[in-house]
């Protein structure tokens, strides 16, 4: 299946997201902006700030993320992408992974960078 | 309405109508919108709608989880994230899924699906 500029960006995204949160989760930070949207488990947080804090407040110290599907698509903004991915989380001492879902909206910003706009994160129970 | 309720009957009637009728789905994709179905990519009403009528069982039934929505940006659109089962005729146990929608308004005042992304959950 060929790869289109959407797929190569999104994927890079992922594995650049993931790394950063298993790694150094402040840093996520610089991913978000002050009206972005995450929904965690259900929960509506807004802005950089209170996502970067809810992030960071989770109750683990670390985890590694195994992605296990990543699919875009362009969205209607020139530049913007959708991406949708399936994976496990791996949390230390749990015996087992944890399955997720979870969908970022990313947006160019005014000096062109891509910001994740929203973000969307579930598990998915067995 | 509030958005989550506008999300939720967006879900119900979208899955209702896969269930008793595929081919009536027709009218909420345009000429513009994407399907990403377990990694194909599809484009366009006709052929959307041509490959969910073509999909391996005659009968099934959409069980809705959780539903997820937040505003997509400037032009009114709206992003709807969706977990569920999908219990096919036949089959003992129902299929984990997870869908994306991206809707946009349309001038009568209701919505079109621009954007789907269906994968389903494996254990």
């Amino acid at each position: 299946m060929e790869e289109d500029q959407g797929d190569i960006i999104g994927k890079a995204f992922v594995e650049h997201y993931y790394q950063l949160f298993d790694n150094e989760r402040p840093s996520l930070s610089s991913l978000y902006q002050p009206h972005s949207m995450l929904t965690f488990e259900g929960q509506q947080i807004l802005g950089v700030h209170d996502i970067s804090s809810k992030l960071q407040q989770l109750p683990f110290e670390r985890c590694r993320h195994i992605v296990s599907t990543v699919d875009t698509q362009p969205s209607s903004v020139p530049g913007s992408i959708l991406i949708f991915v399936s994976g496990s989380l791996q949390l230390p001492e749990e015996e087992h992974q944890l399955r997720f879902s979870q969908m970022f909206h990313l947006v160019p910003s005014p000096q062109g960078n891509l910001f994740v706009q929203n973000d969307i994160f579930r598990l998915n129970y067995g | 309405m509030d958005p989550d309720a506008v999300a939720k009957a967006f879900v119900d009637h979208y899955y209702s109508t896969f269930d008793a009728n595929r081919a009536g789905l027709g009218n909420l994709y345009q000429d513009n919108s994407m399907l990403t179905f377990e990694g194909q990519k599809i484009q366009g009403s006709p052929n959307i709608v041509a490959k969910l009528s073509s999909l391996p069982f005659q009968q099934c039934k959409h069980s809705v989880s959780t539903v997820d929505c937040q505003p997509s940006g400037p032009t009114g659109g709206m992003l709807v994230f969706v977990s569920g089962n999908l219990q096919l005729a036949g089959e003992q146990h129902a299929l984990k899924f997870s869908q994306m929608f991206h809707l946009m308004p349309t001038p009568q005042g209701s919505f079109f699906v621009q954007n789907d992304i269906f994968r389903l959950n494996y254990a």
